[in-house]
């Protein structure tokens, strides 16, 4: 896309209910095609900051400007902006046809730019077959696709999801999530995605907004979240990550130096340096723990012990008591090296790179 | 745990004792009433010697009660069609909102259900007389409609309760405004509950006696007819009129019950 001016523009947003805050002050822009997740525990105001951009919630304070336009205070029905939603709404008494052309009568289009519309989208989205069926005759992925094609029919240039996929059983989400990407990338959409699932904003994610307590956590792509995640919230919250507590030392170049359980070890600094004594946390990803029986090249090395296993199929998970014993790593290894492994001490190593030294 | 089931079983029986004492208790009459219809003789009361349906050729030879017949179900159409656009009204301006006064509004509402119908068709009488209205089809359609609404209202009230917010959500989302998203989403859920509260109005309205009697003119309604037929004797006329009203209203309840549940079902 041409047009480098965000798509939306979220001002200072705040929402609250009675005592509530549901939304602090948030501020954020979505570009042009993105595909955005807003992921974050339950409560943490996903579904108002959507509800608020699809006009059926007005913020306390704040203004959302769309295409240039603030729409803060204009009901739903004006705004170029569609929304699945997480019980689908269709209409129980239309047929899957008549759901999807719903949003072009209402534009005012002729009978037939709506039929030769209507069925774009459901060829689309393969749902010809099913265009004269009641959303009651049909299974729940199919009525997903069917949420989908009324919300993109119209044509909005945003389209938000609240939790879309919350309703399908497990084998079925994996598939309609590759699906919505592709669905995304062809119809080249900005999709404003909401999820409390970190696997699912990973998979399908252009860039991912992590949200806590009305406030964003950290905002990136998903690597960036997974990799080098800005505090111990978003570290816990995506993927499963080592969080090692010790005490800042030093700097040594742009690396951290932290003291932890009788060893030190060089990590990625966080973006506000904490003072010398300091405690803090480190966070490092099970996967990026490599075993040796000599102590290894890497710029973080430390012995222990295994002290239990787990079988995962391809690979296993370990748990490793370090120093006094106190503290536990634990580590994906492929299977044959897992059961490889004894009694005797190991050594673990990993590179300072794949180390987040983070803000509490 | 052993003596359980034996006390199970007893009480079981009574129940069903008293289950079938009931039943006979309400049918015995109506069945009485419906074979007194076929008698073929002047006078109510057993034995029967011999059997006819001269009553029922009688009744559709009567022009006077199909005349009567016809107006009771003028007065039902009409007065169902104000109760059911009235309480739909109401219905969605009480329900699922909170404003000031909502529970008076609410209280008053339901009241001419409530009230005895002796007392607000004397009401309704003084009411007519002061306002100017002259009695005969105005003054009973109007005193079914205000005595139906509630009906109307209640039931309407437990349907929209049950209507998902995200349904009209989607459809202002879709670009209707709050007055085509009503037509278009809010008015078709609402059908088997309009529907239902209809033929509950109707039949109400066609059974209604008190009312029309202390409002109607010259002109009978079918329950004041069968009165006034009533105190001139009581032949087994009456009971071939009786049974064919009991005939209708059973048929189009138990229609409107299954189609009703039919519609619930599918939505
Ligand atoms: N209509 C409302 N009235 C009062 N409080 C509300 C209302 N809607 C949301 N809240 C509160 O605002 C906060 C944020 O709610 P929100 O629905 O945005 O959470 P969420 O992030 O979508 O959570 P979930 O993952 O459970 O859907 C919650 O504490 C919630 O209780
Ligand atoms: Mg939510």
């Amino acid at each position: 896309m041409t047009d480098q001016t965000p798509l939306v523009r979220i001002e200072g947003l705040s929402k609250h209910f009675g005592k509530v805050v549901a939304l602090d002050n948030l501020t954020l822009d979505i570009a042009r095609g993105e595909f955005v997740t807003f992921l974050g525990p339950s409560g943490c105001g996903k579904s108002t900051t959507l509800r608020i951009l699809g006009g059926f919630e007005r913020p306390t304070s704040g203004r959302v400007i769309l295409d240039g336009e603030d729409v803060t205070s204009q009901p739903p029905e004006k705004r170029n902006v569609n929304m699945v939603f997480q019980d689908y709404a269709l209409f129980p008494h239309m047929t899957v046809a008549q759901n999807v052309a719903f949003g072009l009568e209402l534009k005012g289009m002729n009978k037939s730019a709506i039929r030769r519309r209507s069925d774009e989208i459901m060829s689309f989205l393969e749902l010809e077959s099913y265009a004269a069926r009641y959303p009651v005759q049909l299974s729940g992925g199919q009525r997903q696709r069917v949420a989908l094609a009324r919300a993109l029919a119209p044509d909005p240039s945003l389209l938000l999801l609240d939790e879309p996929l919350g309703a399908l059983d497990a084998k079925l989400r994996g598939q309609v999530q590759q699906e919505l990407k592709s669905i995304q990338r062809r119809t080249n959409k900005t999709f404003f995605f909401v999820t409390h699932d970190q696997e699912e904003a990973l998979t399908m994610s252009d860039r991912i907004v992590v949200m806590n307590k009305g406030k964003v956590e950290q905002d990136g792509t998903p690597e960036e979240l997974y990799f080098r995640p800005a505090s111990r919230f978003v570290a816990e919250f995506i993927g499963e990550t080592n969080l090692l507590s010790g005490r800042m030392r030093g700097t040594e170049g742009d690396k951290v130096v932290m003291d932890w359980e009788g060893t030190t070890l060089l990590g990625k600094a966080p973006a506000g340096l904490p003072a010398k004594g300091e405690p803090i946390t480190a966070s490092v990803r099970l996967e990026k723990l490599g075993f040796s029986v000599e102590r290894p090249q890497t710029a973080n090395a430390v012995q222990g012990r295994v002290v239990g296993r787990t079988f995962l199929g391809s690979r296993m998970a370990m748990q490793i008591a370090v120093g006094e014993g106190n503290a536990l790593l634990k580590a994906y290894v492929d299977a044959e090296t897992g059961r490889s492994v004894g009694t005797d001490p190991v050594w673990i190593g990993w590179e300072a790179d794949n180390m987040a030294v983070l803000n509490n | 745990m052993n003596d359980r089931p034996e006390l199970f079983r007893g009480n079981r029986i009574f129940l069903a004792c008293v289950y079938w004492a009931f039943v006979l208790y309400v049918f015995v009459p109506l069945i009485l009433m419906v074979v007194m219809g076929f008698k073929d003789s002047k006078f109510i009361g057993f034995p029967i010697r011999s059997w006819t349906l001269d009553w029922y050729t009688g009744v559709f030879a009567d022009a006077e009660v199909l005349s009567t017949f016809g107006y009771s179900t003028a007065i039902a159409v009409l007065s169902t069609l104000i109760s059911v656009f009235v309480g739909i009204w109401i219905a969605v301006m009480l329900e699922g909102r909170r404003f000031w006064g909502r529970t008076a509004v609410f209280g008053m509402t339901v009241l001419p259900a409530l009230v005895p119908g002796i007392i607000s068709a004397i009401a309704f009488r003084i009411y007519a007389r002061w306002l100017g209205i002259e009695p005969g089809m105005g003054a009973i359609v109007w005193a079914h409609a205000v005595h139906n609404v509630p009906f109307v209202v209640l039931v309407v009230m437990a349907r929209l309760s049950t209507l998902p917010r995200s349904q009209i959500e989607a459809a202002r989302d879709l670009g209707a405004d709050p007055l085509i998203s009503f037509i278009r989403i809010t008015l078709p859920y609402l059908v088997p509950a309009i529907l239902g509260a209809s033929i509950f109005c109707l039949l109400l309205s066609f059974d209604d006696f008190v009312r029309s009697f202390f409002l109607g003119g010259y002109e009978p309604t079918l329950p004041v007819l069968i009165f006034a037929k009533l105190r001139s004797g009581m032949s087994p006329e009456i009971n071939a009129i009786a049974t064919i009203a009991l005939i209708l209203t059973a048929a189009i309840g138990i229609w409107a019950e299954r189609f009703t549940r039919r519609m619930n079902k599918e939505t």
